[in-house]
């Protein structure tokens, strides 16, 4: 299930000329711990969402294959198309593998740096308890 | 001073005694339980999310949406779309995580409450009206209102308001419950700086220093009534990062429970206690917005500056809505765009030369809230309906305008059906863009109703003091009372509202 996640959403945050992408961060550290901390609706939705991008290239680039099949170059198209959906719930599926991913795309200082913003210290994960 | 945080299963379920129960510590919870504390009274706020300090607060997006808000910002009301519901869960309630804009009620608000409500005329204790102003004089000193000072406006919000001069309508740079701003842009992730006046840096610990007991990570299950009375809540502790379930915890109240959980949870809450009452969960409504992008030859570095700093309420009247600029962080800001690939990494490689200028609708269309079978989240449903659909359209309208105006080469509305991107001299074809909510990302950002004030009990939920009909020591003091929207921010008058409201129960 993980790979089909991970698979959709680099493919969502393709390193290009100017960008480092999903690949170039700590996504692989990230994706185990954001299912763990997440709620289990949450994830449910976006491993529903994860398969719904690989199984529908058929009808973007009219190629009967999941996604995790095609070459880099119809996954980007792929991703693309699916993105910007005329469907309503497509494009919200698509929308809840986005925000993780950004999530832990801009978070990470190369990516930061890039836009100018300050790298974030970690995140403390503390409370108050008296 | 008596804080109880996290308690183990293992451990004995926490009891106690106090004489007024607060449950919630957002800007409702927590001025009403310093108002009562102020009045001698022993006071327990009851707050759901942890208490984190400043210097807790996460650095990251990522950290704000998994410790400060409620279900990751994932809740979301259902109606013809599916727009998200964004609420704080944490000592402070969304005071932590908002831009803390101050606005005044404004007079017709309350003229409306007395004519279709028949609330807030004089009493012993004065009209409404005159109370809340009064009580927001009083707040302004206390959270040591300013403007946004010059030198944390950042260049989005000076944009926003060269812009509105030359379209030629009024606009200000905000005030806000912040003291000494330094810009660093970071309201959302809860203010390191400790400029932001959030409640739980302020009226939380006075309550403590009043000898109030504070119980953090502890969302309350049940509302204990004795046939018709309030006399206690009852709940388990909740971890703050597992979310395992803790000890029980119980306390009875001697005089009476306040109930400021939100305008989500409050019905609910009342609902799953018993409460009777055939307007509860109704009347449920919003301010719904979204934001335009305007695209610029410079760089406009919309996080350098105050997170929200400009806006507008010239259109409030006519045809209902508010303008103010919004800092979106890096990382949601593909959450806003469409497309993915390389193309999604195009649109991001320029966010360093957008600004994202926001409105939101004075929308009148309504909603409801209700419980679920099992659990305590809340089934929220809400659409706009095509009147309320108009205005929204018109505000991206007029903010694609604005941004035009302040040198914007071209605008990225949002909108499916229209351009991704629509240059400077074509902004009239969002006027015809479609008027369903399915296209358009939208938020619902100030939620009001659920539990109504008014004096008829058949549609309303409480009396004009937030006493729910029918039952004894039993308030609602939370945006959840208010029977229409406000068209401005609404903290200034959820506070204003609680502290009258905290007054009445120590009379």
């Amino acid at each position: 299930m993980l790979f089909f996640v991970r698979n959709a959403m680099l493919a969502f945050y393709p390193r290009t000329g100017d960008l480092p992408g999903l690949e170039d961060t700590d996504f692989d550290t990230f994706l185990p711990q954001f299912r763990r901390e997440t709620s289990f609706m949450f994830w449910l939705g976006i491993v529903l969402s994860a398969w719904l991008f690989q199984w529908t290239p058929l009808f973007t680039v009219f190629v009967p294959l999941p996604a995790f099949l095609l070459s880099k170059g119809l996954r980007d198209k792929h991703a693309s198309k699916i993105g910007s959906s005329e469907f309503y719930l497509v494009r919200q599926a698509m929308l809840i593998l986005k925000m993780p991913a950004g999530l832990c795309w801009g978070r990470h200082p190369d990516v930061r740096k890039r836009f100018a913003l300050p790298a974030y210290a970690a995140d403390p994960t503390t409370w108050k308890t008296s | 001073m008596t804080h109880i945080s996290f308690r183990d299963r293992g451990e004995p379920p926490f009891e106690g005694e106090v004489d007024y129960i607060v449950i919630g510590s957002g800007a409702g919870g927590a001025v009403a339980a310093a108002t009562l504390a102020r009045g001698g009274a022993k006071v327990a706020v009851v707050e759901a999310g942890a208490w984190r300090d400043p210097d807790d607060y996460p650095n990251s997006t990522y950290g704000s949406m998994r410790d400060l808000m409620e279900d990751w910002g994932a809740q979301v009301a259902i109606g013809k779309a599916l727009w998200p519901v964004v609420q704080a869960r944490t000592m402070g309630g969304t005071t932590v995580i908002n831009s803390a804009i101050c606005v005044r009620t404004p007079a017709d608000v309350f003229e409306r409450w007395e004519k279709e409500f028949g609330i807030g005329q004089r009493s012993g204790q004065g009209r409404l009206a005159d109370r809340v102003w009064k009580h927001q004089d009083d707040l302004e000193k206390e959270l040591s209102v300013e403007e946004v000072p010059p030198e944390a406006r950042g260049r989005s919000n000076l944009l926003a308001l060269e812009g509105a001069n030359r379209v030629g309508y009024k606009s200000y740079y905000m005030q806000r419950y912040v003291k000494g701003c330094v810009g660093s842009g970071q309201c959302m992730q809860g203010c390191k700086k400790l400029r932001k006046q959030s409640t739980n840096l302020v009226y939380i610990p006075e309550v403590l220093e009043r000898g109030g007991i504070v119980l953090s990570s502890a969302p309350v299950h049940r509302i204990l009534l004795e046939g018709r009375r309030a006399v206690g809540v009852e709940g388990h502790f909740d971890h703050p990062a597992t979310h395992k379930r803790g000890s029980a915890f119980r306390l009875r109240a001697k005089k009476g429970v306040l109930v400021a959980a939100s305008a989500t949870h409050t019905p609910v809450l009342l609902m799953k206690s018993g409460v009777k009452s055939k307007a509860l969960g109704n009347f449920f409504r919003a301010h719904p917005g979204t934001g335009v992008f305007g695209c610029y030859d410079d760089p406009v570095d919309q996080n350098i500056g105050a997170t929200q700093g400009w806006a507008s309420v010239a259109f409030r009247d006519d045809p209902g809505l508010k303008l103010e600029t919004l800092a979106i962080p890096l990382e949601l800001v593909a959450s806003r765009f469409s497309g993915g690939g390389t193309q999604l990494m195009e649109r991001l490689a320029r966010y360093r030369n957008v600004a994202m200028w926001c409105h939101s609708v004075r929308a009148e269309s309504a909603g409801t809230v209700r419980a679920p079978l099992f659990g305590m989240k809340p089934t929220i449903r809400y659409g706009l309906d095509e009147t309320d659909m108009k205005k929204f359209r018109e505000g991206m309208y007029l903010l694609a305008k604005t941004h035009v105006a302040a040198g914007a080469r071209s605008v990225l509305p949002g909108i499916s059906g229209l351009p991704f991107e629509i240059p400077a001299d074509n902004i009239e074809i969002i006027r015809n863009g479609p008027v369903h909510p399915r296209a358009y990302i939208a938020i619902l950002s100030h939620l009001f109703g659920g539990a109504v004030m008014g004096t008829n009990k058949d549609v309303s939920v409480t009396d004009g003091s937030g006493r729910v009909h029918g039952y004894d020591g039993l308030v609602v003091c939370d945006a959840s009372v208010m029977p229409s929207v406000l068209g401005v921010n609404p903290q200034h008058t959820i506070m204003a509202l609680a502290r009258c409201f905290a007054e009445d129960m120590l009379r």
